[in-house]
């Protein structure tokens, strides 16, 4: 078992990268669909609610196995089980992300765009200028959990063969000759890294609280 | 593009879905209902006097909540035989679901429970109730009141990973997508059936969880 | 007079800190006991103890001849005799105000629904809010909170009432309609004991004053005679800071 511990630490990088980059995708197209939310033109809402509810109703695997199987008989492509994994994590990540924007735009009061637009700024400048900022500090922390949650659900790359730390796990149960000790190893080496991350979120939650001073909340006045 | 949707190459397996949609729903149920039970459980040991019991009731939650599901399912299903225990998919799957709910349930329960301020417990027994007539009339109203929205999300959330018992070869809705979609090249239309399967189960929870809501408390009753 | 209740010598401690040390009090059917005191003299604990939420750490309590100490059921007996009401009133969010009135009457003292209804209603007419009774607490001010706690308080025919601050909380304005209440209920020959800032309904209600300072019974009389010239330097002090 200890010959084993690289190969299980290396695999637990090619684990982070992966919900990294899923990550990273979801929470721009997060952003993206809370930014077309804010425009008042109904359809467009419809559409943007209908694909986050879309997102939240149906099991990550399932799009996971549209995306490995079902896309390359469909468009004629080769996808990797890499490609297809971060496709589906990412497009579950941005449904969640794009809930977790909005309500951090949603955070920033009705007087910040009054003062804004009272004092001339457009709608994209009041947004990165204004809006932006104080929305931030409300998104980041559920954003650490978005990002732990997709860490979690990258495991179900294993079933489609793609070789992170879930199957790396099972592969080196396979060649120890099985037993569930490789298993334990396995689940110990996600729970740590996910409590560090969540207590780096917590970190960051307190910080963020802490420095909630009123200068910076009502700057504009 | 050449791929034309039709649902008529995977009608013969309709049948085998019926099994799995039923297959998904009976997993879900109990697994709610199991993990409700030891949720609170949990949830308890975290109010305890002892601090070890305390201490142990976190670790659980701490565990639960980040590691993935499907390690441990896996866990389960592998460890088990070695510990003399024959588990069938459906038992593996059932005791992995329901352990790893468990978790987000006592969370769930706890925050009812701090939500309950002092004063409800201290006006209750100052009236002269015992315990059990404070917990019954007066404390689980409240607590209920401000579980309800989140069992509700987690309610979903169990329907969803139950998904993954296809890993350990249990035949519900995501293994029926995988399986007739591998066998009938029509990963497509199994696609959009599977989803049809989980909106409608979802969308019931979430419709029901709207509508018993609004019965359950009228505005007023907000604290 | 009867004697209702009989504190002897009372303790509490809060891990090695006194809260109240040493009190002796005499309480007879009919009296309306005021206390008043600087913040953390342990008036609010005093009313606890007697209920037996708060256990303590030496001397007697005894209502009507019960000892309040050990066992819950001898504690549960004298809470359904004795009826509190707190400072943040403390209705049950989840029910109506008359279901707030009609809880403990029906659960704890096992009386019939309809008997319970008519007396809840009676006292919803008596507490000047027979128009409010089927509200929910959160729709409703602090004021008329108080007094259906007040009406909870009564439903369940107590022979002592506890009020500790009971107007501390409220808006100015709806602190009247409180006090007005209380003094009906004085009038009708409640025995009360109420810990309050309100120097003059004190004044002018109680029967007796009960100055508390530092875990201590530091002067008792006559409230008029009192606000008027207290024996001791401290209730002078704070009478005459409180009352100008
Ligand atoms: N549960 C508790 N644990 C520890 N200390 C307590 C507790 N409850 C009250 N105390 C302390 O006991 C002291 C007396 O409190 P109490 O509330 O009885 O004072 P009070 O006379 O009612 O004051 P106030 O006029 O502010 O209501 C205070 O110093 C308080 O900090
Ligand atoms: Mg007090």
């Amino acid at each position: 078992m200890m010959q084993y511990w690289p190969l299980m630490l290396k695999s637990a990088g090619t684990t982070l990268w992966l919900s990294w980059l899923a990550m990273l995708l979801g929470a721009l197209g997060g952003t993206a669909l809370a930014l077309l939310r804010q425009i008042r033109f109904a359809p467009l809402r419809w559409v943007v609610i209908g694909y986050m509810e879309f997102f939240r109703s149906i099991p990550i695997l399932i799009v996971l196995f549209f995306a490995f199987y079902g896309v390359p008989l469909l468009l004629e492509v080769d996808i990797s089980p890499f490609v297809a994994a971060t496709l589906a994590l990412a497009l579950h990540a941005s449904a969640t992300m794009s809930e977790v924007v909005s309500a951090g735009i949603a955070s920033v009061g009705r007087g910040q765009w009054e003062a804004a637009a009272a004092a001339g700024f457009s709608w994209p400048q009041t947004m990165r200028h204004i809006i932006a900022p104080q929305a931030l500090r409300v998104i980041l922390p559920p954003s650490v959990g978005v990002f732990i949650t997709t860490l979690k659900e990258s495991s179900l790359a294993s079933i489609i063969g793609y070789i992170e730390l879930t199957r790396t796990g099972l592969l080196v149960r396979d060649s120890t000759g099985g037993g569930f000790l490789p298993l334990l190893a396995l689940g110990a080496v996600y729970f740590v890294i996910n409590y560090a991350i969540s207590q780096v979120g917590a970190a960051l939650e307190r910080r963020l609280h802490i420095g909630r001073r009123s200068d910076l909340v009502g700057a504009m006045a | 593009m050449g791929y034309s949707f039709t649902l008529r190459t995977i009608y013969p397996y309709f049948g085998d879905l019926w099994q799995s949609a039923l297959n998904t729903l009976s997993l879900s149920l109990l697994a709610i209902v199991l993990s409700i039970a030891l949720g609170a459980l949990v949830a308890l040991m975290r109010r305890s006097a002892l601090r070890p019991v305390r201490l142990l009731g976190a670790a659980y939650v701490e565990v639960m909540r980040n590691t993935p599901l499907l390690v441990i399912l896996y866990l389960v299903y592998f460890a088990a035989p070695e510990a003399g225990v024959r588990l069938s998919s459906f038992m593996a799957a059932l005791v992995g679901l329901t352990l790893n709910s468990a978790g987000y349930m006592a969370e769930i329960l706890r925050a009812g429970l701090i939500a309950v301020p002092p004063g409800q417990f201290e006006a209750a027994q100052s009236q002269g109730m015992s315990s059990a007539q404070v917990l019954r009339h007066v404390v689980f109203p409240q607590v209920f009141r401000t579980i309800y929205a989140p069992l509700g999300n987690q309610v979903i959330a169990v329907i969803l990973a139950s998904s993954l018992a296809t890993a350990v070869a249990l035949d519900e809705v995501a293994s029926w997508m995988q399986t007739v979609g591998s066998s009938s090249f029509r990963f497509f239309e199994t696609f959009v059936v599977a989803a049809v399967v989980y909106l409608v189960l979802c969308q019931s929870v979430n419709i029901a969880r709207i509508l018993i809501g609004r019965k359950l408390f009228p505005q007023g009753r907000r604290a | 007079m009867t004697e209702i209740l009989a504190l002897d010598g009372l303790v509490k401690r809060f891990g090695s800190r006194t809260i109240l040390d040493g009190i002796s009090l005499n309480v007879s059917a009919g009296e309306i006991v005021c206390f008043v005191g600087p913040s953390g003299t342990g008036k609010s604990t005093l009313l606890r103890c007697i209920n037996g939420l708060e256990d303590i750490q030496g001397g007697r309590i005894s209502f009507e001849g019960q000892a309040v100490q050990g066992n819950p059921s001898a504690i549960r007996a004298v809470r359904k005799r004795v009826g509190m009401i707190f400072q943040h009133f403390n209705l049950y969010p989840h029910l109506t105000a008359l279901q707030n009135v009609m809880l403990a009457p029906v659960v704890v003292h096992k009386e019939a629904k309809a008997e319970v209804e008519a007396r809840a209603r009676a006292l919803f007419d008596k507490v000047r809010l027979a128009h409010r009774i089927n509200a929910y607490p959160a729709e409703m001010s602090g004021g008329e909170q108080q007094r259906v706690a007040i009406a909870r308080a009564l439903c369940t025919n107590p022979h002592l009432l506890m009020f500790d601050e009971p107007t501390s909380a409220l808006d100015p304005e709806t602190v009247g309609d409180v006090l007005t209440v209380m003094r009906d209920l004085a009038l009708e020959g409640r025995t009360m004991l109420v810990v309050t800032h309100e120097i003059r309904f004190a004044a002018d209600v109680g029967t007796r004053m009960v100055f508390m300072d530092q875990c201590r019974i530091v002067e008792q009389g006559d409230p008029r005679a009192m606000v008027a010239g207290a024996q001791t330097e401290r209730a002078r002090k704070f009478l005459g800071t409180i009352h100008g």
